[in-house]
């Protein structure tokens, strides 16, 4: 019966869409890659073959996948937003909602030991009561805001959060660096989603922003949360597009590869610092040693008191290179690693939407043989998938130009801090070659 | 034994071209000395080349080993109107001999030293291939830098065994055997080894002695350390070589930043290799320092021959005092302190006058004997010691030189390290800035 119904172009012996579909979290790109082209072009779902002849007889069927349902006239209107606003939102002069996150504080209770933040808001904006907000808010309490950001939000990318876990006994959570570069991170995070055009008047982010009282609100989300994660399961199931627009497919394989690239860059990276650490010990060694043969000399005592304090002076130069590298450079990568990643879980429930309306073309196109009538369900459908897409075309182009500069920024940090630094080290040397010459020979 | 035949000639060295790098490129050192001496005013002494070979040696076992070009032209030549080059090979063990030579002969100088039999304090990317060309031709520079020393010394510049190493590629073993060389090491240096107990040491031997000890222990530390930061530089820098691929693979799939990420790859990868050229560099530093090194060796020499000589003529003192005490015993008829021949003549009976007489007149002899030769000895010492001072304020004026030299030249190379990692980054700074 199945194949009567359903469309001549899936075989049916894909079976493992469903395990194959990896959480929207998930960070290898290699097996995402090869996951996305099981599911979207391969492979049908089992569960799709199944319930489409029923979905013949009853139309409302469709209805418990209403995840993009509940957004579609939000997002619509939005993406028209989104469009108005990118240019104004480019010079920066129109911003009229800043976020910062500073000052962490330790607390230590009975049950557990935890570090907040101080997440301040100044805004002209009238869905704020108050033009200045300053409330504390803990890493779970961000992590809340981007499950509602993402469930609220389904048709845009929400930049990502530092990552939660730490290799225990690699670092200490409550450093002062690792809180420092989590707090960055979680700066970078309110100021993305504050310049964003949509995420930034969303209902959740106000109440993050400005409660006082999170908790009532988690609590009161959390049935929300429960049936969400219902409907998005529903719709995962794998379809091969008829349609797939170019763009997208373009747009995964540019992730795959983004983020391939920047996993390389951030080991590279990593062991440069590694290398340099190894290099400054080894300086630390070379300098004194200098210092132990002046003692040793007269007239050769102050070249070498000379060289001994040069070595030095690089060292301290070359420490604070790696320092700069290791808190600027890797979040940066970090946090790109995991945006394409939560950009890939995004595509991926676009290519779902997709694969609704397309089953429910075909399922139509067959119904109207019989009957007459374009069914409005399919015309709901069709406006979701546009409006996904007019939204993912409005936010990559954003990315794409926030990118952009992040890494003209960065790259040319990289490349300031390296040159700095060579020139400390010259300054250095520099300075010692009067003292080498000094005392011409007494001949 | 031959010595005309280059392999089997000087087997007695254990060397067969061990080793690797040579101390010391730079000649500058060498080169202000001549300007004061005398050789080098004449004579333009260089090693040109170096030739793989292979012979046999006096086990008449295969072996190979490296052979040195040694040209050396009178400088005055072109007024005769023909050049007056002599050209001749020479294998490191002969270099080796020579400077033995010198050490014994000249024991209060401050021998120079040759380039290291084995490579040591190299740092990974370093080959510790004695026949690596890279280590030949330090090895050649190092050996080259020897006979410039040599040649520039006040004293050794003098030798004839030293004239004849460079003129004369056949004979020159003879030569050296007429000295009486090995008799001169075998009964003298194999002793140096042996602890002496001085009485009297020269405090300003010991304190030298003590200097060449904490000079030696503080280079190769130095070297070790300086080994070790290279290994370390060049991954730093290798590693950065890194980026060049992935800037470029990156590139690829990136519009605006595509070109800016391409050029900066390039400039990556042109920083990577810039740390092969660098480093190379500071082993002649490195080279400099290691001829410092073995300088401290020679500089202990002397002070150990000193030492040797001190007890030589504490030794004869102490005997000629006590055949003064015996003389004047017999002549006496007492026994001062508890001896041998005390106790003998109280059991045995007094000898005869006539045997007293001839034992007194024996004892008196050696006396006279011992003092004049205590005197010979006192004098040699005095001679020793003044020679040695003034090489050792020779050797200081040098070393302080050429070290200031060295370090200069190592500033120079750091600046010019620095320069170039300013211009890579600025470089790399304005693709990354078009992108």
């Amino acid at each position: 019966m199945s194949g009567s119904s359903t469309p001549k172009s899936l075989p049916s012996s894909g079976q493992k869409s469903l395990h194959d579909i990896k959480h929207p979290l998930s960070c290898s790109p290699g097996a995402d890659e090869e996951c996305d082209g099981l599911v979207v072009s391969d492979t049908p779902s089992p569960e799709l073959l199944h319930t489409e002849p029923s979905s013949l007889g009853d139309k409302d069927l469709s209805l418990p996948n209403g995840t993009p349902a509940d957004t579609s006239s939000p997002a619509s209107s939005s993406s028209l937003l989104n469009r108005l606003q990118l240019d104004d939102d480019m010079d920066g002069e129109t911003r009229d909602l800043f976020v910062t996150v500073d000052d962490p504080k330790k607390h230590v209770c009975t049950m557990e030991t935890y570090i907040t933040y101080r997440v301040m808001t100044k805004t002209t904006r009238s869905e704020f009561d108050l033009p200045e907000y300053s409330i504390r808010r803990r890493y779970q309490d961000f992590d809340w805001l981007r499950n509602k950001l993402e469930e609220t939000q389904p048709t845009h990318f929400i930049p990502p959060l530092p990552e939660k876990f730490v290799v225990k006994g690699v670092v200490d959570r409550f450093s002062e660096e690792f809180v420092e570069t989590r707090r960055r991170a979680l700066d970078k995070f309110l100021k993305r989603i504050a310049d964003h055009p949509v995420l930034s008047f969303n209902e959740h982010f106000n109440v993050f922003l400005t409660s006082k009282d999170l908790n009532s609100h988690k609590k009161q989300g959390a049935t929300l949360l429960s049936k969400m994660g219902e409907s998005v399961r529903y719709v995962t199931s794998g379809y091969k597009l008829r349609n797939r627009p170019l763009e997208f497919s373009a747009v995964t394989e540019y992730l795959d590869t983004f983020a391939l690239k920047l996993g390389t860059i951030d080991r590279i990276a990593q062991r440069i610092i590694k290398e340099e650490v190894e290099y400054l010990v080894e300086l630390r060694e070379y300098g004194p040693v200098h210092s132990t043969w002046s003692a040793l000399e007269g007239e050769l005592r102050e070249p070498l008191e000379g060289v001994s304090a040069c070595v030095g002076n690089c060292s301290t130069a070359l420490e604070e290179l790696t320092e700069d590298m290791t808190e600027d450079f890797l979040p940066v990568l970090r946090e790109y690693i995991l945006y394409s990643e939560s950009m890939k879980s995004v595509l991926k429930k676009r290519d779902q939407v997709q694969a609704e309306y397309e089953a429910k073309l075909e399922a139509a196109a067959l119904k109207r043989e019989e009957k007459t009538g374009v069914p409005t369900e399919v015309e709901k459908c069709q406006d979701k998938v546009e409006c996904f897409n007019a939204d993912l075309k409005a936010d990559m182009e954003r990315w794409q130009n926030n990118k952009r500069q992040d890494f003209r920024q960065l790259l040319m940090g990289m490349a300031d801090k390296n040159i700095q630094y060579y020139e400390k080290c010259l300054t250095a040397w520099e300075s010692i070659i009067p003292l080498l010459q000094d005392k011409p020979e007494p001949k | 034994m031959s010595v005309k035949e280059e392999p089997s000639g000087l087997f007695d060295n254990e060397d067969s071209e061990a080793g690797g790098e040579s101390p010391e490129g730079d000649t500058t050192g060498a080169e202000v000395m001549a300007a004061e001496e005398s050789l080098l005013k004449k004579f333009e002494i260089s090693v040109s080349e170096a030739e793989k070979r292979t012979g046999k040696n006096a086990m008449n076992m295969q072996e190979t080993y490296t052979a040195y070009l040694i040209e050396t032209r009178l400088l005055d030549a072109h007024n005769e109107g023909h050049s007056s080059l002599d050209c001749l090979w020479r294998r490191y063990s002969e270099f080796e001999l020579l400077r033995n030579y010198l050490s014994v002969t000249y024991p209060f100088v401050v021998a120079p030293p040759l380039p290291e039999k084995r490579a040591e304090f190299v740092w990974h990317k370093l080959s510790a291939d004695n026949m690596d060309p890279d280590f030949v031709e330090r090895r050649r520079i190092g050996l080259e830098n020897f006979l410039l020393r040599v040649a520039s010394h006040p004293v050794l510049c003098h030798d004839k065994v030293f004239s004849s190493f460079l003129s004369q590629e056949n004979g020159w073993k003879e030569a050296l055997n007429e000295t009486g060389l090995q008799l001169k090491t075998d009964s003298r240096l194999k002793s140096l080894n042996a602890t002496f107990r001085v009485k009297n040491p020269d405090k300003r031997f010991t304190e030298l002695k003590h200097y060449s000890d904490e000079l030696q222990s503080v280079i190769s530390h130095l070297l070790r350390v300086r080994a070790r930061v290279a290994d370390r530089l060049y991954g730093v820098y290798k590693v950065h070589g890194n980026y060049g691929r992935v800037f470029s693979e990156w590139s690829a799939i990136e519009k605006e930043m595509g070109d800016g990420l391409q050029s900066a790859g390039h400039h990556m990868d042109v920083y990577a290799a810039s740390i092969d050229d660098i480093l190379e560099e500071e082993e002649h530093y490195a080279d400099q320092l290691k001829e410092y090194l073995f300088y401290s060796e020679a500089l202990r020499s002397v002070c150990r021959k000193h030492e040797l000589m001190q007890y030589d003529l504490e030794m004869s003192a102490l005997d000629l005092v006590s055949k003064k005490q015996q003389c004047e015993e017999l002549a006496t008829g007492t026994v001062r302190t508890f001896s041998l021949k005390g106790m003998t003549s109280k059991l045995f009976g007094q000898e005869t006058p006539e045997q007293r007489e001839a034992k007194m007149k024996m004892l008196e002899e050696q006396i006279e004997e011992g003092e004049e030769q205590l005197k010979v000895q006192n004098e040699e010492s005095r001679d020793f010691v003044q020679n040695a001072w003034l090489e050792i304020e020779r050797f200081k004026d040098q070393k302080n030189r050429d070290l200031k030299e060295a370090l200069i030249n190592y500033a120079v190379m750091q600046i010019s390290m620095c320069k170039k990692g300013i211009q890579v980054w600025t470089n790399a700074k304005e693709c990354f800035s078009k992108m």
